[in-house]
């Protein structure tokens, strides 16, 4: 029997034909490419925010710095309403969806037949609809239900679309989650709530944390449902932001500002919670 | 009813109702009005059957322009957000100085609202004052008119939702790979495999589940796409990048006809749906079962 | 030539140290087992001689050649890992295969390399499916093959038995004896069995904590192990240790604890002089216990109450209360009734005692 395994392993490649210094440079340049080009945008959008009104057209040649724009905004009331309002809602929507999702995806993970089937057939095909096709009859609905133009009327239509994504995702967390912890603790005296509540919930945090944070960053930075179903009572920083540069003219700069006002949490939440979506989304 | 399928029913319940009030009902009420005549300005309501759908079905604006358009936008920006997301999963697979860094620099765009990225985006590639021009300018190279042209404009909005939704796919993506098991790839270093054979046979294979998953949620999403294309383009120059949402808006909201608004909704629903299923069956049967 | 030589390999991670100085010298065609408890390096060991891990300290050699700095690819080795390690979505003939494809060899020539492996291995009948419709004993089998398809130099195991049941445990022992005859080759082997090890082995390194506690033929451990860990680890039941203080009497040694009082005679036992007016611990193996009274003056004798008896079949497995502590025998006659709190005699002979100080063998 010849010895087959003499034949050296010859890897051609581009990749392997580089020194190890020499793939070590390529990977930190890709690196840095891939830094600058995630960046650049959100660069230019601090610049911009950064020039004075007239210095607004030739950022990148200006050397004008000037924060007024950030007084000028956020001496407007309606901008620090839209603040407060915006972030109330991200976080009313969030411990609303998860609520609700949670108990979706569990019912869709420890049960089998033709509930579970038809709720999920029900969600997944109600999801695909364009938004466009329901947002003008949703105006109708929030009207009607009077809770147009407030935080239900705005908390409420996102938790509903939400509920197929997060039902989905929620339903792989508990798949993952060994069922036998429950059966021990209705064995033990827990009715099937208490055994989801006490039990199936806790090992299921991480998931939650990272949909949570996933949740709360969408809600925050939503536009469409913004823009319809709200007036002048809650104004949202998403829609304030915008008409900066559609009704009021284009005041390029105070846009910036109040984006980069808006980035603030974001940033705080993405930094602090990515770690943990990344941990949670271990579906 | 026995007590089990109370539970289950009880656990549905309040994602039901939402979903009811706030989904359905609208969806019921916008498939309605598509069946009426029901313009805004002369809310009349008389039932009309198909009329709208064989209105909208003959458009020749939307047979040659919005369907090309939605399914190329849907190809090209699931396919790019997908390669590269991948790559950058790749990459921030190993463990490198620095990585939580570059982490936090991938996540950017996902901290920012999409019609914000849209606007500046926007903003960048203005053709009078926008750091494109200016610094194709500074190459030697003549600006282009980046928003007057079809595919130009086409360019700039595909460019923002790859921008937008390629760290969603990495992060996906990246949990994925963090989660396969090490053995086989240490069985494929003493296998001699190259580092391509080894992402070809044993790593892609391995990620296939998620990656459909990714393509399936991201595709659907692609197709819905809105707040960009409004943003960027307004559907122009002259319609020629409108899109299905887009469609549908201008016809409810510009021509004031919420019926046909709703018609040509309910049609890209329908085909969404269809395709959605498609899209699910074929990717599946690329997806072994691994355990 | 494909012999092994460790030299002061030595394992760090960070503080924490994994593997001490090892010295090991492997004979080519040797099946040599390194086993352990959990965490005492074997399995770290065992990778870095495949070159999984970096080697922090002291060279491997392998066939003569010092491979520290060689890729696992280029040392000429195959593996067999605990969990199979297979390539699911290829077919078993591709897992076979992709070695050799790798490796740019002709087509013809693999082909050949497969059909071989799996006549060895009675898996032809399987070469067509996927690892996850074969069972666990299958799967290890065309892990087997993966290993000898390429005809390296050495094989390493890393427990490849743990995952499978009892019974096929006992089956896949048997045909790895079977697959040695028709492919001898350099092997080493992980397991935390003591089992696997003796019936495996051609010499077994015990290790612990990172060091090498012994090395020997497995009869060699079992007869004259050289230290208590060893002594309790290799031998099922294991041994019983009772601490006796010594005292000089004469011309024996008294050797005596609350239970039990013997004497030995200074000149077969010269050793225990160093210990007289301490204490030592006496080690005997359940298996060389008999109950009775003692045959000779060359055996010692006590009395226990039985606690808990296990009926084999064969034989049965007594726990015996001698005073605080619990003594176990084995190889009693199964058809004895012996109650909880029966007294019983019982006798060893003074060649089956073994002597331990804090450290060693005395």
């Amino acid at each position: 029997m010849k010895d087959v395994a003499a034949a050296p392993a010859r890897s051609k490649g581009f990749f392997s034909s580089l020194a190890p210094r020499g793939r070590t440079v390529f990977f930190a340049l890709t690196a840095v490419a891939v830094c600058l080009l995630f960046a650049f945008p959100v660069f230019w959008l601090v610049l911009t925010s950064l020039r004075p009104g007239t210095g607004v057209y030739y950022v990148h040649r200006g050397t004008e710095f000037t924060i007024d724009n950030f007084h000028d905004v956020l001496s407007q009331e309606i901008v620090i309403k839209a603040l407060f309002n915006s972030f109330m809602i991200s976080t009313l929507a969030t411990l609303l969806s998860l609520g609700v999702t949670a108990t979706s995806g569990y019912m869709l993970s420890r049960f089998k037949g033709p509930i579970p089937n038809t709720w999920f057939s029900l969600i997944y095909i109600f999801r695909c609809v364009p938004y466009v096709a329901w947002v003008l009859p949703l105006y109708f609905v929030t009207q009607r239900l009077n809770i147009f133009d407030s935080y239900w009327g705005l908390v409420l239509p996102h938790v509903a679309v939400h509920i197929c994504f997060f039902s989905w995702i929620m339903k792989g967390f508990f798949d993952g989650i060994d069922p036998s912890m429950e059966y021990a603790a209705m064995i033990d005296g827990c009715s099937r709530w208490g055994a989801f509540w006490r039990v199936a919930m806790p090992a299921a945090i991480p998931g939650l944390t990272a949909l949570a944070i996933l949740c709360w960053l969408y809600t925050w930075n939503e536009f469409l449902f913004a823009l319809i179903l709200t007036a002048h009572e809650t104004p949202i920083l998403t829609v304030v932001m915008a008409q900066f540069v559609h009704e009021l003219g284009m005041e390029w700069h105070l846009m910036s500002a109040t984006a980069v006002i808006a980035l603030g949490p974001a940033l705080i939440v993405t930094l602090f919670g990515q770690r943990y979506v990344i941990r949670g989304l271990r579906i | 009813m026995n007590e089990k399928t109370r539970f289950m029913l009880a656990l549905i319940a309040p994602a039901a109702l939402v979903l009811v009030l706030f989904q359905v009902v609208p969806i019921l009420t916008g498939a309605n009005a598509s069946f009426r005549d029901w313009t805004l300005h002369d809310p009349k309501r008389t039932w009309v059957g198909f009329a709208n759908y064989i209105h909208v079905l003959r458009d020749v604006d939307f047979l040659e322009i919005v369907w090309p358009n939605t399914f190329g936008f849907m190809f090209a920006s699931v396919a790019q957000s997908l390669l590269l997301g991948l790559l950058i999963a790749l990459m921030l697979n190993r463990r490198f100085p620095g990585r939580w860094l570059v982490q936090s620099f991938v996540l950017l765009p996902l901290m920012v609202a999409p019609v914000i990225a849209a606007i500046m985006i926007r903003w960048m590639f203005n053709d009078q004052f926008g750091v494109v021009n200016a610094a194709l300018e500074g190459l030697g190279i003549t600006p282009i008119s980046w928003l007057t042209q079809r595919w130009t404009t086409f360019l700039v909005i595909l460019l923002t939702d790859v921008w937008l939704w390629t760290p969603w796919f990495a992060l996906i993506l990246l949990a994925g790979l963090q989660s396969l098991p090490p053995e086989p790839f240490e069985a494929a270093r003493i296998d001699a495999a190259s580092a391509w054979r080894t992402f070809r046979y044993i790593t892609l294979p391995m990620l296939r589940p998620v990656m459909v998953v990714c393509i399936v949620i991201r595709s659907i999403d692609a197709f819905r796409t809105f707040d960009i294309v409004w943003t960027i383009s307004g559907g122009g120059p002259a319609r020629a990048t409108e899109l299905f949402s887009l469609y549908a808006y201008v016809e409810a909201f510009q021509f004031l006809n919420l019926a046909r608004g709703s018609a040509a909704a309910v049609i890209g629903a329908i085909i969404i749906v269809i395709f959605a299923l498609l899209l699910y069956r074929i990717l599946n049967r690329f997806v072994e079962v691994s355990k | 030539m494909a012999d092994i030589v460790l030299s002061n390999v030595h394992k760090v991670y960070g503080h924490v140290v994994a593997v001490k100085d090892i010295n090991l010298d492997i004979k080519d065609r040797e099946f040599v087992v390194l086993v352990g408890p959990s965490g005492c390096g074997k399995s770290t060991t065992l990778r870095m001689i495949a070159g999984l891990e970096e080697i922090s300290g002291g060279t491997i050699a392998i066939g003569g050649r010092v491979v520290n700095h060689l890729q696992p690819k280029d040392r000429d080795i195959a593996m067999v890992f605990q969990n199979y390690a297979l390539y699911q979505h290829m077919s078993v003939r591709d897992n076979l295969a992709f070695g050799l494809r790798n490796r740019r060899v002709p087509p013809a020539e693999i082909a050949a390399a497969v059909s071989r492996a799996a006549r060895i291995l009675s898996i032809e009948a399987l070469l067509d499916r996927r690892p996850y419709q074969l069972s666990g004993g299958q799967q290890q089998r065309v892990a087997l093959g993966r290993c000898i398809v390429r005809n390296p130099k050495v094989f390493l195991f890393d427990e490849p038995l743990s995952n499978l049941d009892a019974q096929l445990r006992a089956q896949m022992r048997l045909e790895l004896k079977e697959l040695r005859l028709r492919v001898p080759t350099t092997s080493i082997y992980v397991t935390h069995d003591q089992t696997e090890a003796m019936t495996l082995g051609d010499r077994i390194v015990v290790m612990k904590d990172g060091f090498v506690q012994q090395v020997g033929t497995p009869l060699e451990l079992y007869r004259r192990p050289a230290n208590r860990f060893v002594a309790s680890f290799i031998g099922s039941p294991s041994m019983n240790f009772l601490t006796v203080n010594v005292t000089a009497d004469g011309d024996h040694f008294s050797l005596a604890c609350r239970e039990l009082r013997f004497r030995l005679p200074t000149g077969r036992f010269p050793d225990l002089g160093s210990r007289v007016g301490r204490s030592v611990c006496v080690g005997v193996r359940p298996q060389h216990i008999r109950l009775g009274a003692p045959a000779n003056e060359k055996h010692i004798a006590f009395k226990g109450t039985v606690m808990v008896t296990e009926q084999l079949g064969d034989e049965q497995l007594l726990a015996v209360r001698l005073g605080d502590s619990e003594i176990r025998i084995a190889g009693v006659d199964p058809d004895l009734t012996l109650p909880t709190g029966s007294q019983i005699e019982a006798a060893v002979a003074t060649d089956n005692l073994h002597f331990f100080d804090e450290l060693g063998e005395t």
